[in-house]
């Protein structure tokens, strides 16, 4: 197995570095053309034109376009993203800060996604033929037309407003503090046997990630549905039934783990989606993610961490593709034959 | 004592609020240890049969009258208790081998699902277990397969998987569903030899289903012949094909071609069987419209099955007619004499070279040195089994792939480079008939949209030509002209076939490349087919080059045979020359793969003794 699978990461490695060269150029040369002048943003109002002049000379942006980005790119490689103009930080700083908040939010949303989207799917596929179907249908066509931010705000407006029973701002309640170390603040806490902070932590997560998770299991269950129909076309399905296995063996032991192949590569096209995705949700729940850094960043034209953040997102979805593909070649045995 | 008995067995399907019987008056007993035959086209509802048994049935579909195993009520029992049986006592083969195991788990885990079903207590009892029904069934290297997918075997290994789960739990009664029809010709006869060698020793009961009848005849004790789901015949095997009772049962005896028979004219029976929603119009007897013996009291009521011997059932009231059912004369569709040379294909090979890793390229030689030429009028087959390098050649030929080594010379023109000008010179004298209609017909066009695809390309044609063009060639293969506007979904596949043929006609080619066209399609259709390909070369002249497995189908329509093995000719000559006498040891293998062929035999003595077939069976 490994022989197939090492191969297939090495080329994605391969690909990876062009996409994100690409993803870099098109990053630099939009944010460039835009009419936003950092340096003059940057200054108090009071500055002079010269004093903005000298400042724009400071931070190099006086150069050819091209020359920028190449100074962007090699101080990229060292690891140096740049300082942020509005927060006079380092980028990287922000970004190592506030990208493990969002990728927690982004696990543990898809999780919800696919337990869900698979009990569904397979409600559904149990249902075909009764009298509960068109209902059942019917309620995954409106769960599918509600997109996150809608299901955040009604989630906060029930579960925290009028029932008052789970927080929705930030990651945890403000008498509480951040634990030393890592920012991955449900492991941290959890590993460091700071069982209160872990259990707050994941209070402030509920909502948000159902929010996500909801909003995106719609797809799964549809398609997970249409394959496991598709699945029980075949022979093997009838002819495991000729041999006397059971229903539920069927279902359980053949069918879903050839059905689960197509629902796979949706999934992998989804979690995309849903780490976009949480950039709305960040905003809502003041969650302090990426989305939030990102959001301020627009806001203020702080272009090296908007540059910094939109290739922080590339990264994260090329990973998650390779993770998808990796995982399909080892359940589908078909593929490692070539 | 009876394992099986079966009476007045009724299928019906509901379509709409009506409940159409598929299978209808059915009966049967079937002994220990022996072997019953269910003959028929597709549609005959010969599977309804097994689903029957198992009460495993499509939706809206329904079983009435008696199935009794040993003595249990099959229909009435419960289904938890019907399913203990199922795989354990009662036990099907199915026809695809290949889909009939699950394509993500290993041969392994399936076998052990199964084997802890049956009980077989610990894991390691089980692999032994496994391993032992794996050398029952001659696999070689059985520990190796254990660890393998279906996708990573041949069909016919599957299927030798699939007949040791089977045959795993010593069933009382085995369902084989056609459970060669998909595997090479070789492997055919080795499969059917199997399940034969196990259903001695282990004393099973077998029903075996197919649509051929020689292989029917060679297997089984009885035959029971289905006509739309009815009981058209029932008796001994032997008897049957010594002495077909029903027109249809010697119908399609007589449509179907031999390996070893002289080219006696193949009968080519109208139309087809009749589909579920056509069942309720047809009054009286079913077979009547495609009966070349119907008078007008076989309308007037369905035939009640009578005896006409030990044994011997026959659902018809003109059965002593049957035997005077002739084939036609071959001479009346016969060809026309050759003319010059069209096609010279000399010392052709064609290597593949393939990347597997990432920098390694393994080349493989498909096909090796091959020569012949084709003369205007002429018909040639090359034979072989799958793998062989067959399908490469008529790839080569029709300018889909380039000649590695040798030199392809076409109407006086080397269009070995594979250059625009050759291939152009190549479409206008080559036209492929691919194997597949189903999917070689684009089912969002029209059949006149597709037929006359060459005029599209060529530009200017008009629609109104174009339709023109479409009905007079749908004319010439036999199909009504308001086929023309239909859709691919609408045809049978018979039909489908003519349409395919059709549309390599179009350009009125001097060569046609047929691929494996008359394979998966029933007898009768079949023989519709091969006739209609003489009578269009006695009518328009063209050479053709038939690639398949089914040596008989080659021997009816090929003067002379190429016999293919690992991408070489390993034996050439005139067809008759090559099948009778074969000099190469594969050809021989080939030929005793083929079931034995009791209507030939006969046949062959009323040629030496000079008297017609009809006269000698009676």
């Amino acid at each position: 197995m490994l022989t197939t699978i090492v191969p297939l990461i090495g080329r994605r490695l391969i690909a990876s570095i062009f996409i994100l060269l690409v993803v870099s150029v098109l990053l630099f040369l939009v944010l460039h053309v835009l009419p936003v002048d950092p340096a003059a943003m940057s200054m108090p109002p009071t500055a002079t034109i010269a004093e903005i002049e000298a400042h724009r000379r400071e931070m190099g942006m006086d150069q050819p376009l091209w020359d920028q980005y190449a100074i962007w790119l090699v101080k990229l490689l060292q690891g140096d993203l740049g300082t942020s103009i509005h927060f006079k930080r380092s980028v990287w700083g922000l970004i190592a800060d506030a990208l493990p908040a969002t990728i927690e939010l982004a696990f543990l949303s898809m999780l919800i996604a696919t337990v869900f989207g698979i009990g569904g799917g397979l409600l559904l596929f149990a249902s075909r033929g009764s009298y509960a179907e068109p209902a059942i249908d019917l309620v995954t066509i409106v769960l599918l037309s509600i997109p996150e931010f809608l299901w955040a705000l009604f989630f906060i407006l029930i579960f925290g407003v009028a029932l008052n029973v789970l927080p929705f701002t930030g990651r945890l309640d403000a008498d509480l503090r951040l634990p030393e170390g890592s920012n991955f603040l449900l492991l941290n806490a959890l590993f460091s046997g700071q069982f209160a902070i872990f259990w707050n932590a994941l209070k402030h997560m509920v909502l948000p990630c159902f929010a996500l998770g909801i909003a995106f299991s719609p797809a799964i269950m549809r398609v997970l549905r249409s394959s496991l129909i598709d699945v029980y076309q075949d022979d093997y399905i009838h002819l495991a039934r000729l041999r006397g296995v059971t229903e539920t063996r069927i279902l359980l032991g053949h069918a879903l783990k050839n059905a689960i192949l197509p629902t796979l590569s949706l999934m992998g096209v989804q979690f995309g989606f849903l780490f976009g995705g949480t950039l709305l949700v960040e905003v809502i729940f003041s969650y302090p993610g990426l989305g939030s850094v990102m959001v301020d960043a627009v806001r203020n034209a702080d272009l090296p961490i908007i540059q910094a953040v939109g290739l922080a997102y590339c990264v994260v979805v090329l990973v998650i593709n390779t993770v998808v593909d990796t995982l399909y070649l080892v359940l589908n045995p078909k593929l490692r034959a070539q | 004592m009876s394992i099986l008995a079966v009476d007045n067995l009724e299928v019906s399907a509901r379509i709409g609020t009506a409940r159409i019987p598929v299978v209808s008056g059915l009966g049967f007993t079937l002994q220990r240890g022996s072997v019953l035959g269910v003959v028929g086209e597709s549609g005959a509802g010969k599977s309804m049969i097994g689903r029957a048994i198992a009460q495993i049935l499509p939706q809206g579909f329904s079983v009435t009258g008696g199935l009794s195993f040993l003595g249990q009520d099959l229909i009435g029992m419960p289904a938890e208790q019907r399913r203990m049986l199922l795989g354990r006592d009662i036990a099907f083969v199915p026809q695809e081998p290949l889909s009939g195991l699950n394509p993500v788990l290993t041969i392994g885990a399936q076998i052990d699902e199964h084997l802890a079903r049956l009980g077989i207590g610990a894991k390691r009892a089980r692999r032994d277990y496994a391993l032992d029904m794996l050398n029952a069934v001659r696999l070689p290297r059985p520990a190796d397969i254990l660890g393998k997918y279906a996708h990573q075997l041949s069909g016919g290994m599957c299927q030798r998987v699939l007949i040791a789960m089977a045959f795993a739990s010593r069933p009382k009664l085995l369902i084989a569903d056609e459970p060669t029809t998909a595997l090479d010709v070789t492997t055919q006869s080795r499969i059917v030899e199997l399940i034969r060698d196990l259903q001695r020793s282990e004393g099973t009961s077998v029903i075996f289903i197919t649509h051929d009848l020689r292989l029917a005849a060679d297997i089984s004790d009885q035959v029971l012949v289905l006509y739309a789901g009815r009981l058209a015949e029932y008796g001994p095997a032997k008897e049957i094909f010594a002495d077909a009772a029903h027109p249809y049962t010697r119908c399609l005896q007589l449509s179907n071609p031999s390996v070893h028979a002289s080219r006696i004219g193949l009968y080519s029976l109208p139309d087809r069987m009749p589909g579920i929603s056509a069942l309720g119009s047809i009054a009286g007897c079913l077979f009547g419209p495609r009966c070349p013996n119907v008078i007008d009291a076989c309308r007037e009521k369905t035939p009640r099955a009578v005896s006409v011997g030990e044994g011997h059932d026959v659902a018809c009231i003109r059965s002593d007619l049957t035997a005077r059912i002739d084939p036609p004369l071959r001479q009346a569709i016969d060809k026309k004499p050759y003319g010059a040379s069209l096609l010279t294909v000399e010392s052709v090979s064609k290597t593949f070279s393939m990347t597997s890793g990432i920098f390694r390229r393994t080349n493989f030689q498909a096909v090796r040195n091959i020569n012949f030429t084709l003369q205007q009028n002429e018909f040639v087959g090359i034979v072989g089994e799958s793998g062989s390098g067959k399908s490469t050649v008529a790839r080569l030929l029709c300018g889909l792939e380039t000649a590695t080594e040798g030199k392809l010379v076409l109407a006086g023109r080397d269009v070995t480079g594979g250059d625009k000008v050759s291939r152009q010179h190549q479409r206008a004298h080559i036209q492929m008939v691919f194997q597949d209609p189903q999917s070689a017909l684009n089912p969002r066009r029209s059949v006149a949209s597709i037929i006359t695809q060459a005029m599209e390309a060529a530009g200017q044609a008009t629609w109104r030509d174009r339709l023109a063009k479409a009905e007079a060639l749908l004319h010439e293969v036999g199909l009504p002209s308001d086929a023309a506007l239909r859709f691919p979904s609408e045809l049978s596949g018979g039909q489908k076939q003519r349409v395919n043929i059709a549309r390599a006609l179009c350009r009125a080619p001097e060569i046609l490349v047929a691929d494996e066209i008359v394979s998966g399609l029933d007898v009768s259709v079949q023989a519709q087919l091969l006739n209609l390909l003489l009578r269009l070369r006695s009518e328009r002249s063209f050479s053709m080059v038939l690639i398949s497995h089914d040596l008989a189908v080659v021997r009816y329509l090929c003067d002379r045979v190429f016999v293919m093995h690992k991408g070489e000719f390993v034996e050439a000559g005139p067809t008759a020359d090559v099948f009778d006498h074969p000099q190469h040891p594969y050809t021989e293998s080939l030929l005793a793969a083929v079931p034995r062929d009791f209507v030939a035999d006969a046949a062959r003595r009323d040629r030496r003794n000079g008297i017609s077939p009809a006269d000698e069976i009676v």
